[in-house]
């Protein structure tokens, strides 16, 4: 059976293994690695974690110490569900039914059974990826146009009020099509990395071929016209994550604004930029903090919500109603 | 076990931020990540981004991976569990399979009867056989990586085994 397993021929392995490497790498090469612990302090943790249970099941003051254990569960004031959002603006979400939008006062709609999704540049379309189509859609779910390609992922739509360009990638690599769907076209061969419109001017894509190079491609010229040597692709965080220990530290600016004892994922900020959506996986929570660290409110229950086992994507939150 | 020592190495040196340890471990574990995935979702780019997948979240926590477990059997529990999800979410979708070649008929005993009998399998099947036979995972692994009682293990390696040999 194992010789019958291994033998099956895969198509397009080696291809995938090629491209795969390309993405881990770049991947790699933007973490930040963590200096261990030395073993000799395992031993002082753990006594001090036995000594901090302990005072929590034995005195009053140690009720403190609960509280903080069940952080890890999540905020213990959060609503049962997203009655609305703080700020102006819908959501885009994507769970493992497919890609939601969600509006301001926490209705939700199912766009269909899409794997990821962003906004067109003025918030009045949006363009979604499913397992082998591109599709540009009203925000009502009605759809204008799509295209049938080969794993589609990752569509980013940028331009002007009457010009713009939507950047994909398939499994042929990284390409262009205009916001009505026509003049689809591969830009980078074989490139399925990360990559981002450059702000401003044109339509001017950043991507990263190898492991601290940036390259800017000139849609209309049909070339690269810088190569960075240092450098890497950063579509512009609001906020950024500050791992500390189990633990994790929202940081805007140099500001903390919330923390956590649990893990939480990159932030999305609201469209006035008063507000963060901070995803907080383990404990099935979206915490909205205020920037400037004054405000807090907690939604539970989340995957459920968007019918989903995995914990929702936040894909983007745009624009006003 | 000079492998097991070998993997240790190179998961300290990717700890350490080493792109060749890394590679390296690119190299020993996402052939069989990959072929693990495909057999489960039938689908090659599912499998390509599924093993990919599996990889970026073992790059985002090893700082956080314990030295003295196994790897492999880590990113591939992984891999199956994503697989199966997929192809659970995609049965829902109602997609029909788009195949990414036409292709000769089956000859008996190739290949692709054995694709064509896994595929008739449910992917809760499917997931057992490739954990037992393609990744070596004993039914008590393969019970505690898909959360499963080990005698649901048991008797899913035995139906899935059945079938398979009545297919072929």
């Amino acid at each position: 059976m194992k010789h019958d397993l291994e033998r099956i021929e895969i198509p397009g392995e080696s291809e995938a293994r090629g491209r795969s490497w390309i993405v881990l790498e770049v991947a790699f090469g933007e973490r930040e690695p963590v200096e261990r612990r030395r073993k000799m302090l395992r031993p002082v943790i753990a006594v001090a974690v036995a000594a901090a249970l302990l005072a929590a099941i034995l005195s009053p003051p140690g009720r403190a110490v609960l509280d903080g254990l069940r952080e890890t569960v999540g905020i213990e004031r959060a609503q049962p569900a997203l009655f609305s959002l703080p700020a102006p603006g819908r959501l885009l979400v994507a769970s493992d039914a497919g890609v939601w939008i969600v509006q301001e006062d926490g209705a939700k709609r199912l766009l269909g059974r899409y794997r990821e999704a962003s906004w067109s540049p003025f918030g009045r379309f949006v363009v979604a990826a499913g397992a082998n189509e591109l599709a540009a859609l009203e925000p009502d779910g009605d759809v204008r146009w799509t295209l049938a390609r080969p794993g589609v992922r990752s569509p980013r739509w940028t331009g002007t009020e009457t010009d713009t360009r939507i950047a994909y990638v398939d499994r042929t690599g990284l390409r262009v099509v205009a916001g009505d769907g026509t003049g689809d076209r591969l830009v980078v061969a074989g490139y399925r990395g990360p990559f981002a419109w450059r702000p401003g001017k044109g339509f001017v894509l950043a991507h990263s071929d190898r492991p601290g190079r940036v390259s800017l491609y000139d849609v209309a010229a049909g070339k690269v016209i810088e190569r960075s040597a240092g450098g890497r692709v950063d579509a512009g965080e609001p906020a950024t994550i500050r791992r500390r220990g189990q633990g994790s530290e929202v940081v805007v600016g140099r500001r903390v604004v919330f923390r956590s004892a649990g893990q939480l994922d990159r932030p999305t900020a609201s469209p006035d930029g008063r507000w963060l959506l901070v995803p907080w996986p383990a404990a099935d929570q979206w915490v909205f903090v205020r920037t400037n660290g004054t405000g807090l409110r907690a939604a539970a229950n989340v995957a459920e919500q968007f019918r989903s086992r995995s914990f929702p994507r936040v894909e983007a939150w745009c624009c006003g109603s | 076990m000079r492998a097991c020592r070998d993997e240790r190495a190179r998961v300290r040196g990717a700890q350490r931020g080493s792109v060749s340890d890394l590679e390296a471990l690119f190299r020993m574990h996402w052939p069989r990540a990959f072929r693990a995935a495909y057999l489960v979702t039938h689908d090659a780019a599912a499998a390509e981004d599924i093993a990919q997948e599996s990889f970026l979240a073992a790059i985002r926590a090893l700082d956080r991976f314990d030295r003295g477990r196994p790897f492999g059997p880590w990113l591939h529990r992984i891999a199956v569990n994503r697989a199966i999800d997929w192809t659970r979410a995609r049965a829902l979708r109602g997609e029909v399979e788009l195949l990414d070649t036409v292709s000769a008929p089956p000859q008996p005993g190739s290949d692709d009867d054995t694709l064509a009998a896994l595929a008739r399998l449910s992917p809760e099947h499917r997931a057992v056989i490739v954990m037992r036979y393609l990744l070596e995972f004993t039914p008590g692994e393969i019970a505690d990586a898909l959360d499963l009682p080990r005698g649901t293990v048991n008797s899913r390696l035995r139906r899935g085994l059945d079938a398979l040999g009545d297919e072929l």
